[in-house]
């Protein structure tokens, strides 16, 4: 690998370091509002919600993962 | 002038895929998987649609009430009402997407007429679906819409009056109008697989699923707005008091937004003239000549300076005589500057038809002692025998 290379793969690194931190707090999330939607139904959908973002995470984790040059062709 | 402004259209599609392709690797630009994510859509709406199914029940009394029951008391009912919602908001873009990309390149030439054909199908009727699937929910807006589509039916001469008591069983509104819609949001959805046969049935590597990339994020978005935008039903339908606003989605109710200044008559012909020139698209060019008389052929020729990797010949050749391989160096086109797969022909599976040519948009394949138009000429010799 080139230092460009090394820096780039460093760069998207942070990045789906980062992303793996929020999808972490996501889950988190998740859990504190299914336990909690007995007496706030609206809480499912902050739950629903955070499902999303948790899926929109790993498709940029798995698209920075391929740029960084960790999977792929 | 059809033919300039076709061109045109392609380089703008092509520069849009240069773009992309810079910001995402070519396997996974989004254009590319149109139909996959098509599929994907309408797989989600099958799923959540058969959630609601459970709980729905088509009656005047009952439909607004159910469908207030699934979001409000059913766990994640809400949730899944939203994802059925943004899901058919996702199938119309995507379909749409396709349909402009493969009309900008061309790509309903060399025997592709029946995918174009199918496809124009499946998007009409996923139209249809969609406009059914807001009168089940039996708000005002479904009340309105059940009136507009009446007079609609009605202005069509000689048949008008037998269509719209076949689909609303009878003038006004009647008890049969919202089992009849069910049955025609659910029955054209399964209509839909046929459809999707007829489409595949003559494409080699047809592409019938996006990458986990966008099948990820894809799910992602529809469930964030589930979550940010429930889907909501405006007040129940009286027939007392009808509405006189339309709430409108621009995606499903364009056409009844244009009665506003069309008649329905007018509006049907319209309609009637859009669906027969998109079905008349595939045979609006020209035949060209072969105008050099038939030479020896040879097989198919990769370019190498101008294949950008995008695998469109290797999914359309039905011999499996292309396969994509890591690049060993970059193109020479700007298009294929970034690629990091590269088109190789096999010789011993190659029949020269001529298919990869037409599926190549970056003109990155040849038969050595072939023009283009004598390849298409042949094609359509092939094709009328």
């Amino acid at each position: 690998m080139t230092g460009v290379d090394n820096d780039r793969a460093a760069a998207y690194g942070m990045w789906i370091a980062i992303l793996s931190l929020v999808s972490l707090v996501c889950v988190i999330g998740i859990a504190w509002a299914e336990l909690t939607s007995t007496g706030h139904p609206a809480h499912r959908l902050l739950g629903g919600g955070l499902i999303g973002v948790v899926l929109l995470a790993y498709s940029f984790i798995l698209l920075f993962l391929r740029k960084g040059g960790f999977t792929g062709v | 002038m059809y033919r300039r402004l076709l061109a045109s259209l392609l380089r703008w599609t092509l520069r849009l895929d240069v773009g992309i392709n810079r910001v995402y690797p070519a396997d996974f630009n989004p254009l590319y998987y149109t139909g996959g994510l098509s599929n994907l859509f309408l797989t989600i709406l099958i799923l959540s649609g058969l959630f609601l199914f459970f709980y729905y029940v088509p009656s005047y009394n009952e439909a607004y009430t159910t469908v207030q029951y699934i979001s409000e008391r059913v766990p994640y009912g809400q949730i899944i009402r939203g994802i059925h919602r943004y899901s058919a908001d996702g199938f119309m873009i995507v379909i749409l997407l396709h349909f402009f990309r493969n009309w900008f390149t061309e790509r309903f030439r060399f025997s592709r007429d029946e995918p174009w054909i199918s496809g124009m199908m499946l998007l009409v009727f996923a139209g249809f679906i969609g406009v059914t699937g807001y009168v089940l929910v039996w708000d005002q807006r479904a009340e309105l819409l059940v009136v507009m589509t009446g007079n609609a039916l009605a202005a069509i001469p000689a048949v008008g009056g037998w269509l719209r008591n076949l689909l609303f069983g009878g003038p006004g509104l009647t008890n049969l109008l919202l089992p009849r819609m069910l049955f025609l949001h659910v029955g054209p959805a399964v209509l839909l697989y046929v459809l999707l046969w007829w489409h595949y049935v003559r494409l080699r590597h047809p592409k019938v699923w996006p990458p986990a990339v966008w099948t990820l994020f894809s799910l992602g978005v529809v469930l964030l707005l589930s979550g940010l935008i429930p889907a909501a039903s405006q007040p129940q339908a009286s027939p007392t008091t009808p509405p006189r606003q339309l709430a409108v989605d621009w995606l499903f109710l364009l056409p009844y937004v244009s009665l506003k200044y069309l008649t329905p008559l007018w509006l049907i012909v319209l309609a009637t003239v859009i669906i027969v020139y998109g079905l008349y698209i595939p045979y609006q060019l020209p035949e060209t000549r072969a105008e050099m008389g038939l030479r020896e052929s040879g097989i198919a020729q990769v370019i190498d300076a101008n294949c950008t990797g995008c695998e469109l010949s290797y999914y359309d050749c039905p011999y499996n005589a292309i396969v994509m391989a890591p690049s060993p160096h970059p193109g020479v086109t700007k298009a294929a500057q970034a690629r990091k797969l590269l088109a190789i022909v096999l010789e011993s599976r190659c029949v020269e038809c001529g298919i990869c040519i037409g599926a190549c948009p970056f003109e990155a394949l040849e038969l050595p002692h072939f023009l283009e138009q004598d390849v298409q000429a042949k094609v359509l010799t092939a094709c009328r025998s």
